[in-house]
């Protein structure tokens, strides 16, 4: 445990002041972020080495979320493992359990010598790591907007310091070069302010194509944009007159206009390339999914009913459930809550016609949440259910009305039908389980045989709350 | 042909023999539904995708298609999009879908574009020769969950007077489609109303025709939240 299995891959993490640069380097390097951070500073103070090292990282070292979507191998399917039902191996460490698969980096928070003097934030990282984690993408934007807001204090801070430093030293006499102090500084700060966008488009742009903050973004945009270009104009022209920095700026929009010109078209191109790329990609992971899905639980039917093919009870039984299921991955609407009635009718139903082979149909119309008296009403449709599978033979028809103000059951069979007084007194399927259970819950129950079928009506008036509407 | 004996199997017919073209992409259930069809139903022809489904129907011009929802081809459409290219021949020949789909999208979407019916691929020989007669004499084919997408389509409240006649059901129909979903059949429904076979026929296909001329409100709302339109 104590040997570190290797160094934490170089990205950039999202608990930082500006991008990340410092603390994916401790990560790295195993030391401490705080040590990294002052060095850099330093560094800065000499020359401006510090900088241009930042900025550098800056553009070549990936986020911790690009890294791990470029690891990644098979995006984590969600339906995969509720269908394939692996066991889930118990004597995974920690660490790579809370991590997911595809980030490399947990190792920096359990094995690195650093870890015990991470940052808070760290600790909570490797959840906002995770690659496609949905989960993720909640507490995300709550380590960003605590990490920015504190970045920016301390930022402004740094700022004014340096403010005050060169007004003291230009009391003190010193020479402070303003006329270049000032546009470098614009530069730079436009630079990162553009550079920090170019980030969130980054991670947004792979969330989330529509994202509801692209104004503020483009503003962000611009505003670097404007500060950059109005540095470098300083810059060049010096102190020089108006008139000179007029012609600098006509002379450089019109090279800039010829070169946007020229070079547009590959723009374009590339920019279709990059589209097509990403369609394809988007594509080639949906496909993958569906091959996962398909051979979990198709394949492995498919495999099971030829192995039974002597039994037909088992393979008809084997192709229904099969059905069920996928009839449930690739119809079921996402956008409806779970949990609701039918949905416990229908699951009552499928496990009827497993325990007993033949089909049950459910048709439902409307819906409601499921209260306390409705357990009364799914129980008791489960009995007929039962009695109409076991007696009736054939495929049993259930059908549900969930309107305003009421829910019904109906269970048809085509059995030989029944007479009531004729069941035995010590039968109590459809006495108890079914008259008398909904008449204990104030619903109703009625039982219609003849000899071409049987059926079995329920009612149920709905729950008080809900009862604005009134039945029609 | 086999007038006779094609009688016990379903009610009456005045003719019992049809031309059926089948257009289903599966050659093995093309060929195991021509097995499971009574003999006396012919079966002209079989076409596998959008285009050959519309060269076959303009030739042969059968008293019913029984038509696969989902085909390859064409624009995509599937059997909408075959029903929609023979649109010249609808006043003669009549359109069964058949479909594996559950989905009310691909359902809704054939009835509105002009078939006669809907019925799942489940569906046993005798249960399929009837339907092809009943499509033939031009009555409507409603299983029980066509009827349930048409009863959550427009609502289970029957219509006032005021109200537009295409756009609720009356109350007839919805007793007639509530009993269809419950798994009634047509002459089950006419005992259970004390209405003739014939009455319930009129109203399942008035329920059809309103299913595809309503321009409803609560159905374009339905349609489109199950992206239909």
């Amino acid at each position: 445990m104590t040997t570190v299995p290797g160094r934490p891959p170089l990205v950039r993490r999202s608990d930082r002041f500006i991008a990340g640069v410092c603390s994916g380097l401790a990560a790295h390097l195993g030391w401490p972020v705080r040590n990294v951070r002052v060095a850099m500073v330093l560094a800065s103070l000499a020359g401006g080495a510090g900088v241009v090292f930042y900025a550098w990282l800056w553009i070549m070292v990936p986020t911790a979320d690009e890294s791990a979507r470029r690891q990644a191998r098979r995006p984590p399917s969600p339906i995969a493992p509720a269908v394939s039902r692996e066991p889930v191996p118990g004597a995974v460490p920690r660490a790579t359990a809370a991590a997911g698969p595809g980030v490399a980096l947990p190792g920096a928070v359990d094995g690195g010598p650093g870890a015990a003097t991470a940052p808070p934030a760290s600790g909570g990282y490797p959840a906002a790591g995770e690659a496609a984690g949905q989960a993720s993408e909640a507490a995300r934007p709550w380590f960003r907007f605590r990490d920015m807001r504190y970045g920016k204090e301390i930022l402004l801070g740094v700022g004014l310091l340096l403010v005050a430093g060169i007004l003291v030293a230009q009391l003190l006499g010193v020479d402070v070069p303003l006329g270049t102090l000032i546009p470098a500084a614009a530069v730079l700060g436009g630079a990162s302010i553009a550079w920090m966008q170019l980030d969130e488009t980054r991670r947004a742009g792979l969330v989330d194509k529509t994202k509801a903050d692209q104004a503020g973004g483009w503003a962000r945009l611009a505003a670097g944009l404007a500060l950059v270009v109005a540095g470098v104009l300083v810059m060049v022209s010096g102190s020089g007159s108006w008139e000179q920095t007029w012609l600098a700026l006509l002379a450089s929009v019109a090279v800039l206009g010829g070169v946007v010109l020229v070079l547009l078209p590959w723009a374009l191109k590339f920019w279709r390339d990059l589209e097509a790329e990403r369609a394809g990609r988007i594509r080639e992971t949906e496909r993958a999914e569906i091959a996962a899905h398909l051979h979990d639980s198709v394949l492995q039917t498919l495999a099971l009913i030829q192995r039974r093919a002597a039994n037909e009870h088992d393979v008809v039984r084997l192709a229904r459930a099969q059905e069920r299921e996928l009839r449930g991955w690739l119809f079921e609407d996402p956008g409806k809550d779970a949990g609701q009635l039918s949905d416990r009718i229908k699951a009552v139903a499928a496990e009827v016609e497993d325990l007993l082979g033949n089909a049950v149909e459910v048709v439902s119309v409307g819906d409601t949440a499921v209260t306390e008296g409705h357990e009364a009403l799914i129980q008791a449709s489960r009995e007929a259910m039962l009695n109409a599978s076991r007696h009736g033979g054939g495929t049993v028809s259930v059908y549900l009305e969930a309107a305003a103000g009421r829910a019904e059951v109906f269970v048809k069979d085509r059995g030989p039908g029944f007479e009531l007084q004729d069941v035995p007194e010590d039968r109590l399927g459809v006495r108890e389980s079914i008259i008398g259970r909904m008449n204990r819950h104030g619903g109703t129950a009625a039982i219609t045989s003849t000899s071409e079928g049987t059926e079995v009506r329920l009612g149920f008036p709905v729950a008080p709350q809900d009862s604005t509407e009134g039945k029609p | 042909m086999n007038a006779a004996q094609g009688a016990g199997t379903g009610p009456v017919r005045t003719a019992r023999s049809a031309r059926v073209v089948i257009v289903d992409d599966h050659a093995i259930f093309r060929s195991g539904l021509k097995a499971d069809l009574d003999p006396s139903i012919q079966v002209v022809g079989e076409a596998a995708t959008v285009e050959q489904a519309i060269a076959v129907i303009a030739r042969e011009r059968p008293d019913v298609v029984l038509l696969d929802v989902h085909l390859p081809g064409g624009l995509g459409g599937g059997g909408r999009e075959v029903i929609a290219g023979s649109a010249a021949l609808l006043a003669t020949t009549r359109f069964l879908a058949l479909s594996v789909s559950d989905a009310a999208e691909d359902v809704v979407a054939v009835i509105r574009a002009g078939a006669r019916g809907y019925v799942t691929k489940t569906i046993s020989g005798a249960e399929i020769t009837d339907a092809v007669y009943r499509v033939a004499g031009g009555d409507a084919v409603f299983s029980p969950r066509l009827a349930g997408f048409v009863l959550d389509a427009f609502g289970t409240a029957p219509a006032d007077i005021a109200d537009d006649e295409l756009d609720k059901l009356s109350a007839r129909e919805l007793e007639v489609m509530r009993l269809i979903a419950r798994g009634y059949s047509y002459k089950e429904v006419a005992k259970e109303l004390f209405i003739s076979i014939k009455t319930v026929e009129t109203h399942v296909s008035a329920v059809l025709r309103k299913l595809q001329l309503s321009s409803r409100h609560e159905l374009t709302k339905w349609a489109a939240e199950r992206r239909l339109l």
